[in-house]
């Protein structure tokens, strides 16, 4: 422990955590300039830990096996949503509802995952844009799905979710009767904070099942996967199987996080939903600490707390320091992609910084044997 | 890589476990709107008249009191609605409260009931009928915007 302190050297920290650090600095700012009472504040983090941890740390299995941020969840809200529908015209409300559209997810969710799982071996070295294109081009599939072949293949019933055409799903999909039906089941108030016990104890099971995941025979060829793959595969490790897990598990807890973040919302765009959802995870995440090759559950935590106090105040702040809320929007958004940008940069300027060391390292040999070769 | 037989029973039991939950909770979690009817109902030639006032409490607390003539919605989760009421059958009269299991046909959504008809022990297709909401011509959501400008994203 004195060793550690001893060693303990402020540079190399803040370089280390500079983006949380910068975070920290920047709601250090904006908290006094939005005006927002601190209860409130807490309020509105606790209801966003809620919402948002399961869906984040739905990220950490791929970048476990060295996939990198997976933008690819999105699949799993895509499974997420459709569960979501289909659960809502069959009429089946509140917790039951919810628990019945996470099984329906599954089976979505694996399919999607398998698919994803598969492209990304065969684009081994360039699985985020990959990742991030697979999501584009199944939510062109997932339009298909939703606006053409409800209705006509798929039976919806109902139509207060179809469109007045008669086929398609409408905008807005309203989850009234599920709506925070997780959150509001054992919920406790403390000092005016709503404490969703039951959302809570769902994302402690989902850290837990990630701790116990490590431990797991699967879970150490996924590191030694994400480490080397040349490697692993000498040491008999199916690479191949091992990533398309990791992104298969991935996507299905993206599903179930959709669904506990569309049943705190109560309603959800049937054709945007999904989108962002990718991006506005991986954001936090790195916002926490995280990197593209290493992240833990307390990134997610640290991401969710900073990326979120930003999210809320700074419209507020905006205003106060601009006098148009929109410009905190701008912010925001700017921020949201600026973090993911700034991540990818500093992950290829240190890889690149390690081949430049490890070339160096290498000619430094070479030469050295050569002149034990010439004397 | 093989797979063992046990590995093969696991995964079976596995989906089978999921396929029974699944059920479970669509029985259980079956929701249907409620419509509750204050009204006098003729069936097979005899009539019953409606009581003056019923008070109606569900899970314990006040729902509503309906007069004659009255009608009062709730929402029910699963096949059967459980119901207090509080029944005066003249003004001024005595109150009579008893707490009745309702049985709710899990095929449809909106569902009236007669209150009268239930407590006169007729038959449930005396006393149930079926709500269908009449169909508007929504001008909105026609063609669903699938488009994403990327500026600016809401709440998440």
């Amino acid at each position: 422990m004195k060793e550690k302190f001893n060693n303990f050297n402020v540079r190399s920290f803040i370089s280390a955590n500079s983006v949380p650090i910068l975070f920290i600095i920047i709601c250090a700012v904006m908290i006094p300039l939005s005006g927002f009472s601190f209860s409130y504040l807490i309020n509105e983090i606790m209801t966003r830990l809620g919402r948002n941890s399961f869906l984040i740390l739905s990220l950490l299995i791929p970048i476990m096996a060295g996939m990198g941020l997976n933008f690819g969840m999105t699949l799993g809200a895509m499974a997420g949503q459709i569960a979501l529908i289909l659960v809502a015209d069959w009429q089946i409300w509140g917790i039951p509802g919810l628990v019945l559209a996470a099984i329906i997810s599954i089976p979505l969710s694996v399919l999607l995952g398998l698919l994803c799982g598969n492209i990304l071996n065969r684009a081994k070295g360039r699985e985020m844009i990959t990742s991030y294109f697979i999501s584009y081009f199944m939510n062109g599939v997932y339009q298909l799905v939703v606006l053409f072949m409800m209705g006509p293949i798929i039976p919806i019933v109902h139509n207060t979710l179809k469109l007045p055409r008669g086929y398609g799903i409408r905008n807005t999909v309203s989850l009234l009767q599920m709506r925070q039906s997780v959150d509001n089941a054992l919920a406790v108030y403390v000092g005016g904070v709503k404490i969703p016990v039951l959302t809570l104890v769902l994302i402690a099971l989902a850290c837990l099942f990630i701790v116990w995941f490590r431990r797991t025979k699967l879970g150490q060829d996924m590191r030694a996967v994400g480490q080397d793959m040349n490697v692993a595969r000498d040491a008999g490790i199916n690479v191949d199987r091992t990533r398309i897990i990791s992104i298969v598990i991935s996507t299905v807890f993206a599903g179930f996080g959709m669904i506990i973040y569309l049943q705190n919302m109560g309603n959800f765009s049937t054709y945007s939903a999904h989108t962002n959802v990718g991006m506005f995870c991986i954001a936090a995440l790195l916002v926490g600490g995280a990197s593209v090759e290493k992240a833990s559950i307390g990134n997610v935590f640290l991401g969710v707390i900073l990326f979120h106090t930003m999210f809320v105040v700074a419209p507020s702040a905006g205003t106060k320091i601009t006098g148009d809320s929109m410009i905190g929007e701008y912010f925001r958004v700017f921020v949201s992609y600026g973090v993911i940008t700034v991540a990818l940069v500093m992950y290829e300027a240190k890889k690149r910084k390690e081949n430049r060391t490890l070339g160096r390292q290498l000619a430094i040999e070479q030469a050295a044997e050569e002149k034990g070769e010439t004397a | 890589m093989k797979t063992s037989k046990r590995a093969w029973f696991v995964r079976i039991a596995a989906v089978v476990l999921l396929i029974v939950i699944g059920y479970i909770m669509s029985i259980i979690g079956r929701g249907h709107t409620l419509y509750l009817d204050n009204k006098a109902l003729d069936y097979e030639g005899q009539h019953y008249d409606a009581p003056y006032k019923i008070g109606i409490y569900v899970n314990g607390e006040q729902l509503t009191k309906l007069y004659e003539n009255e009608r009062s919605s709730t929402t029910c989760l699963g096949q059967t609605f459980t119901v207090t009421l509080e029944i005066m059958e003249t003004k001024n009269g005595t109150e009579v409260t008893e707490t009745y299991k309702i049985p709710v046909p899990k095929d449809m959504d909106n569902v009236i009931i007669n209150i009268p008809g239930y407590l006169a022990g007729l038959p449930q297709e005396a006393y149930i009928d079926e709500f269908v909401p009449a169909v508007t011509d929504d001008v909105d959501d026609e063609v669903p915007d699938t488009s994403d400008d990327g500026v600016a994203i809401g709440d998440i």
